[in-house]
Formats: structure tokens, sequence, C-alpha cells
């Protein structure tokens, strides 16, 4: 497998996401495996800024650690980027506005590139200059220049042939400039992938599992849900913004309860807001699914961070007892799935789904072949669509299995009220005159045991409550949880080619989780935990529920996301 | 007009006797019954508090939520069906308190819900601490010494955060409050009833009595679509050092719905769309590539 790491780098404002865009659509029209992470801070002007763009000729599961190629386009950049250069690296920089005396000439070539110039020349507009530079990137990895002309034209089409001209004459220009030679060859497949990020993935497999309710107030990384189905209204899917996260998860149940799917989504600090309200899920036993995109806690954080220690809080969070689900994607592609998943548990067994997303998954690009539509399913569980006459509806129904049948406001004969108060079947209070007397004791007993049934159904009815394992049969496997298993993936083909055996143990459904077979998969196995947080939160929870300890660590929570390299380096130094 | 739908389901309502909260079933009941709505089409949503039992003692649909999120959970559930009638009830401390944040946008967003609040100026269920419209000086549980910030004035709230129909009502006159809730439902929009309303136990303040005394339906000629006029309407309680306090129709506006606005549920109820099929999915994918 061959990949080049790109990164673009400069101010905010200099049009480093878009440049990173481009170079992304030219990789992946040419056939490539793209994979993308933008470096940014919480604030709209100024900073230091980049994207990193990871080029390869097979599937990429991280952004990859350092840099090939280090597009500079101010003189920050030399001084933020130039400790993760490569070996063998190249530094295209303009000498008008870059020095780069400060680079270590045994790592890193320099090759000059007068960006800014020849934008003015060919277009007389400065911003242009990113594209003589995606030019010159595009020759050393010896990608052909033609498919990129194509790109502009139908990018810039609308703004006029001046506009497109001079980004193809541009692009032509940082592609034939002297000392601009191709480094490597990176040859494409010819498949077109989709391109996105997870928090699309996951909207799109919301959408096609029939998500009609998405509510939400503003916080990073979570927005681009928010921002997905806000810009999709017209493909028949509603989005409220709300006025706090309180609301948003209140008005996911009130739609829950009227009878559409209802999704809602924040970071941390939104989630916190919702905690009173995924009890109240719990307690209707409303069907609905919350992702908590997680970010560098605790408080505001590092909202531009990654991290992965929500998880016991998701686990925990509100009063009581009531069954939940909480799972945690695993890569872009994963996302969808679990986006269009989450919608058929819920619903299938009426409790409240998190998602727990991480920043770096929320917002890292990858590019995917197909998603698996003919495995979307709409499964919408137990609903009553009439009455059959026989008296009052017992939607909360003791029933073996603890699912009670459900049914929508405006089926006439099945009116019922749904009570954050302890009910009986009919959903009628034993809270007040009748707490504590014997017929409310009992019902109570009934009722909640009726509730919490529902974990041994789904853990008897669905098979997603194990974790997966890759390269059963390994020496040693990372343990691993959501976003991290794509680093810990690439660890392992690094140590093959150091000889060491590893593999994967990805737990993706976390809670609930099936003990035995959990226990069965992780017996006897050398096992080393992964993860982005300081408390070995998934180790806990594999304590817990398994009894195994796992006693090597690789953490992380300086917010940036783990890559192979490192836990590969990592890995070598526990295992010597 | 009456029908023979019978709304009520029979329960027996927690209240303490002579509880204002009678009164406000006597009026949503009344109200219902004069409109003839499908029963099935009627849902209502309260928050926690002892008026919050409402629902259960009619025999629509009924959804008894959280402390102060009445609001979010019954906009969601007019979003996602807009042919359900949507009845809010909860209390002042509910919808004045804990949950003001969601009525100033309730307001602004016009969702087509009529929302009555039971502002008995106390907080029954918790057993008589000061509510948001409790008034200076009274002395509750959590105000020994008497309440020493101003109360609330939940109509100028409603006014100024833009409600297209504001309305008080007085629970001691069932049959006026039935006409208010009434037009408020026949009103596309956000209406809110602020009902006066005695709690026998904890209020000795603002007795029923205290009531009667003080208020006074407002005058025949008086033009409701006039935000001035409703303003000084609204300030006329606090400034009459509570001996006028004017019930009925402060204000209201036809503006368009939330609904009516946005392009999906312009389409119609959501519950009612159809799921993408498979090809509208790999259509929509191809945004991505
Ligand atoms: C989050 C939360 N905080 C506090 C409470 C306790 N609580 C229940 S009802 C109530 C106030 C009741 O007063 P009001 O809303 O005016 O209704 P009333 O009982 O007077 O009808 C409070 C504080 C709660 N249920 N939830
Ligand atoms: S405590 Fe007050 S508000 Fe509650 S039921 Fe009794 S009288 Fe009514």
């Amino acid at each position: 497998m061959a990949s080049v790491s790109v990164r673009i780098a400069g101010a905010n404002g200099d049009g480093i996401e878009s440049s990173g865009a481009l170079l992304i659509e030219a990789a992946a029209k040419n056939g490539l495996h793209v994979f993308g992470y933008r470096g940014y801070q919480s604030i709209v002007g100024g900073g230091h800024v980049w994207y990193q763009v990871r080029i390869g000729d097979s599937d990429l599961h991280s952004h990859g650690r350092g840099i090939d190629i280090l597009v500079a386009l101010n003189q920050d950049a030399i001084l933020h980027q130039k400790n993760s250069l490569n070996n063998n690296s190249i530094v295209i920089y303009d000498p008008s506005k870059v020095n780069v005396d400060a680079l270590d000439t045994s790592k890193s070539r320099a090759v000059k590139l007068p960006m800014l110039d020849i934008a003015m020349e060919v277009s007389g507009n400065p911003i242009i200059r990113n594209v003589v530079a995606i030019g010159a990137v595009l020759k050393f990895i010896g990608m052909d220049i033609g498919e990129f002309d194509e790109i502009i034209k139908t990018r810039f089409g609308k703004k006029g042939d001046k506009v497109v001209d001079g980004n193809i004459q541009a692009a032509a220009r940082g592609y034939n400039y002297e000392g601009v030679e191709t480094a490597c060859k990176l040859s494409g497949d010819g498949k077109h992938r989709y391109v996105l990020d997870g928090n699309v993935a996951l909207s799109y497999g919301a959408y096609a599992a029939g998500c009609k309710f998405y509510a939400a107030y503003p916080m990073t990384p979570a927005s681009g849900i928010m921002t997905w189905f806000a810009s999709n209204e017209s493909k028949g899917v509603f989005f409220k913004q709300a006025e706090d996260e309180i609301s948003a998860i209140n008005m996911t149940i009130g739609a829950s309860v009227a009878g559409v799917r209802a999704m809602c989504g924040t970071s941390g600090g939104g989630f916190s807001l919702m905690v009173e309200a995924l009890g109240l899920s719990g307690m209707l036993e409303a069907p609905i699914v919350v992702v908590n995109s997680q970010r560098t806690g605790p408080s505001t954080g590092f909202p531009t961070k990654t991290e992965q220690a929500d998880l016991l809080f998701a686990m925990h969070a509100s009063q009581g007892e009531f069954p939940r689900i909480v799972v945690a994607p695993s890569s872009v592609k994963e996302s969808f799935r679990i986006g269009a998943e989450a919608l058929n548990l819920a619903e299938r067994y009426q409790v409240p789904v998190i998602i727990l997303m991480d920043q770096y998954l929320s917002e890292c690009v990858d590019s995917v072949e197909q998603f698996d539509l003919d495995k979307v399913s709409i499964d919408r569980g137990k609903i009553v669509k009439a009455s059959n006459g026989t008296g009052k509806f017992k939607r909360y129904e003791l029933t073996g299995d603890g699912i009670s049948p459900r049914a929508f406001p405006g089926t006439k004969g099945l009116e019922h009220i749904a009570p954050s108060d302890e009910h009986n079947e009919y959903g009628e209070l034993m809270s007040d005159m009748l707490a504590g007397l014997d017929e409310s004791i009992e019902m109570r007993k009934k009722m909640h045991e009726k509730r919490m049934k529902k974990i041994d159904t789904m853990l008897k009815n669905e098979t997603v409550f194990v974790p997966k394992v890759i390269n059963e049969g390994a020496e040693y496997f990372f343990v691993t949880f959501g976003s991290t298993t794509g680093s810990a993936i690439e660890a392992t083909e690094i140590l093959k080619g150091k000889g060491r055996s590893f593999g994967v143990v990805s737990f993706e459904y976390i809670m609930p989780l099936d003990k035995e077979r959990t226990l069965k998969l992780l017996e006897g196995k050398k096992l080393i935990d992964v993860e982005a947080n300081y408390t070995r939160q998934l180790a806990q929870v594999i304590k817990q529920s398994t009894g195994i300890e796992i006693k090597d660590s690789i953490l992380r929570y300086d917010g940036e996301a783990f890559t192979g390299d490192e836990i590969a380096e990592r890995a070598l130094l526990l295992t010597n | 007009m009456a029908n023979n739908i019978n709304y009520t389901s029979g329960a027996k309502p927690v209240w303490c006797p002579g509880c204002g909260d009678y009164g406000v079933f006597a009026g949503l009941n009344s109200a219902l019954t004069q409109l003839g709505i499908d029963k099935e089409k009627v849902l209502i949503v309260s928050g926690i508090g002892c008026s919050s039992a409402m629902p259960h003692v009619f025999s629509t649909y009924g959804i008894h939520s959280l402390h102060g999120r009445l609001i979010p959970v019954a906009t969601g559930a007019k979003l996602a069906n807009d042919d359900l009638t949507v009845i809010g009830v909860g209390g002042d401390g509910d919808g004045y308190g804990i949950g003001v944040g969601h009525l100033i946008h309730a307001a602004r967003r016009n969702v087509d819900m009529t929302y009555i609040v039971i502002d008995n100026q106390i907080y029954g269920l918790t057993t008589g601490q000061a509510s948001p419209t409790s008034l200076l000086g009274a002395k509750t549980k959590s105000t020994p010494l008497g309440s020493i910030e101003t109360p609330e004035n939940p109509v100028g709230v409603a006014l100024a955060a833009g409600a297209s129909y504001v309305a008080r009502g007085f629970a001691g006159d069932p049959v006026h409050l039935a006409g208010l809730i009434k037009e408020g439902i026949l009103h596309k929009g956000f209406a809110i009833i602020d009902v006066l309303s005695n709690c026998v136990t904890f209020n000795n303040l603002n007795t029923g009595d205290w009531y009667k005394q003080r208020v006074y339906k407002i005058e025949e000629g008086y033009d409701p679509t006039d935000m001035s006029k409703a303003v000084e309407k609204a300030l006329e309680a606090e400034r009459s050092n509570w001996s006028k306090i004017p019930i009925g129709l402060f204000y209201k506006k036809e503006r368009p719905t939330y609904s009516e606005q946005d392009i999906t549920l312009k389409k119609g109820p959501l519950v009612n769309q159809p799921d993408p099929t498979k090809q509208q999915v790999l259509e929509a994918l191809d945004d991505l590539r």
C-alpha cells in the first residue's frame, strides 16, 4: 500500500478548506482513496489552520502521521508544521511570502513556487494561488492534470469562462513549474467513490431509514448533521433549530410520540442539557436517537478537537434505570449503517439510542465505494394502526418481551396518556393517590421489570451487541471503540510490516453488551486498550461486564486523533 | 352546538376540593365540546405540577411530560402531525419559571397550538413555594419574610415575544374561560391563555375571593389587534396595584404559522410523508461524487 499525506497550511481565510476539498475531489475522481482531516480552532478569523489530505491506492483508515508534502501558505505554516514533516518530505512555498531557513534540509526538500505571482498573472485574483499549489501537488503525486481541468469546469463553470480559464491556467502553471517533478506514482482504480465525513454519512443513513425529524442547537462538532438536514429539507426531511438542547430533545420526543422517526444531535455540553429528557424517553418508551459527537472536555474544552471521554456518561446519564442503547460507529462508512440501524433499534425496542460520534469521526472525510443500501430496512416495531374495539388501549401492556404496542395520536379508539410519572398498563398514574399502596407497589415493580426486560429481549434477538474481531488468530489485540478503530487497524498493518502479529477488537455497540459472547471473544487474548481518554472508560466497561482486566493501555487525551504509526510505535514499546 | 363526544376520562381528579384546576378542567372540556373536534385528534400535553395532571381527566391523547418542557414536547408533536389539535396545560412555575425560555421561542415561532397556563401564583405540587408570579411581599414556604422579587408579567412577556393570540382568563369563570380557549384553539398560531387560579391549600393571599374582587372583563369595543393598547392593558394590573385585573382577549394577530412556511411541512403532516425509496437515496448520494 502506498499513500501520501499532503498538508495545506496557512491562515484562516486563506481558502484552506476549499483547497483541501479540491485536492480530495481530484484524487477521488482519479479513483484513488482519500482521507481528509482539518485542523482548526474555535475562532472564525485568524489563527493557524491546516487541512491534511491523505491519498492512497487502497483503503485508508486515518489521515496518516506526519506530512509528506507541505504547502506552506504563510510563515506560520513553517513554524507550526516543521516538526511534523516526514523524512524525504517536500515543502512547497512562495518565496515572496515564506522563508524556509528553519527547515531541516536533511529531512525535507524545499521547492520554490511563486504562487502569488502566477495567480496574479493568470487571473488577477490572489486566492487562486492555492490552485497553483494544487497543480504542483498533482504533479508530485503523479496524477494527470486533464481530469483536474474537468473538475474546475464543473466547480467554477457557473462563474464564467474567465474564472474557469484562470483556474485551469493556474493549475497548469503549478503542475509544470520547474523543480516540480513527480516524486511518487499513485495509481487509481478508476472507481468513483463517495467523499463525505462521518456527520454526513450518519445523516444519509438516518435519511435512508426514514428519519423525518431532526432537531438541534448548533454545537461543534455535531453541527454538520444539522447542516445536512437543514439543507436537505427538499428531500422530505424536517429540521428544527431549537432554542437550546433541552428543547431539541423534548421536541424530538414529542415528534416520536406523534409518530415520526426522530433524532437530535449535539456535543457533550448539549448532551449534558439533554440528560433529564433522556429519562423521559426511557419512561414514555418513546423511541429517539440522540447523537453526541464528543469533543475534548471537560466544559467547553477544545471545541474543535477530539476525545472519547463521554462513554461512561452516555451509558449512565439521567436518573433511575431504563434500557438504552449506546453505539459508537467505527468509521465514516459505518456511520451510515448505524445512522439507519439506530432508528430501527430505537423503534423496535422503544428506547433511546445514543450514537457516540467524536470530532475526528464527525469531521474526517473518507472515500467510500458504496453503501449497503440493501441492508437498510425500515422496521418500526409494534405499532397498532386501528382499535379492535375491546375497551381501553393498553399502551404499556405487560408483555413477555417487555415491548408494548404503540399507537399514534390520530388513531381512533386508542387514546391514552404517555406519562413521565410511574403508570399502569393504560398510562394512568400510580404516583399520586396510589403511591405506596399495595396496588401501586405491585404495579411499579411489574412496570419497571417490563421496561428493563427489553434489555434481555434485544440481547436475545439482535446480533450486534458483541465487538468485532479483526485478524482473529493474531498474537496481540488492540481493544478499542469508535473512530479509534481505524487507526488501530492501520497500526496492525504497520506492525505486520515489522513482522508482528496484531489484531483489533472493536466495540461498536457498547450498551447493552452480550457479556457471555464478549467474554468468549476476549478470553485468552493478549489485549492492549486503546482509547482517547484518561480513565480507560472502555476498559472499565469491559472489566465490569466480563471481569477481564486489561493491563496495558495506549491513551491519548491531548485533543488530537490517534494515527496508526503512533499506536504501532507505542505497541512495540509495550510488547518488546 | 354541543355534540355527543365525551372528552372526559372519568378518572378522579387529584386536586384539592376547591382548587382552580377544576375550573380550567370545566373550561377546556366545554371548549372541546363546543368545537366537537374528533377526540383522537386532540393531544393534551402537560408539564409537571398539580395543574399538569390535566391530561388524565380527559380521554383524548396526552403526554404528561417534564417540569417546564411541555412547550417543546407539544411543538415536536404538532410539527410531526399538523392534523392534531395540540393543547398545552401547565402551571406558572412550569411555564413562567423553569420553562420560560421555551415560551419566548414558542411565541416567536407561531406553531399552531394553544397553551393554557394555570397561574396560581404559587408552586402547588411542591407544597407552597414562591412562583415567578408571586406578588411582592407574598409569604410562602420559600419566602417566609415575603417575596422581594418583582413578579413576572406573563401577558407582557407573551406580547413582547410575538405571541399571535394572548388572553387571560379566570378559573372562577369557566364559561368565559371556555370562550377564550375555544377562540385560542380556532386561532391559527400560538395562542397563550394565562388563567388566574386559586390554590386553596398553599396560597392564602390570592384566594378565589381576592381574584373575584379584582378581575373584570375587558370592555366591549376594545380592539385586540392594537399592540399598543394590548401593552397598556397588560400593565394595568400592576399599575393599579392589583386592584383591577383585566381578563379577556388582549391581543390577536393573524400571521402565517410555522408549518405554513416550512417547505417540508407545507406539503402536509410529516407523519404522512413517504419514506425515501432506494432509488431516491441513491440519487441523494450522488450529491457526494
Ligand atoms: C427539573 C425539576 N425541578 C423541580 C421539580 C419539582 N417540581 C414539581 S412541580 C413544581 C412546581 C409546581 O408549580 P407550578 O408549575 O406552578 O404548578 P402547580 O403545582 O402550582 O399547578 C416543581 C418545582 C421537578 N419535577 N423537576
Ligand atoms: S395544592 Fe393547590 S394547586 Fe395543588 S391541587 Fe391543591 S389547591 Fe390545587
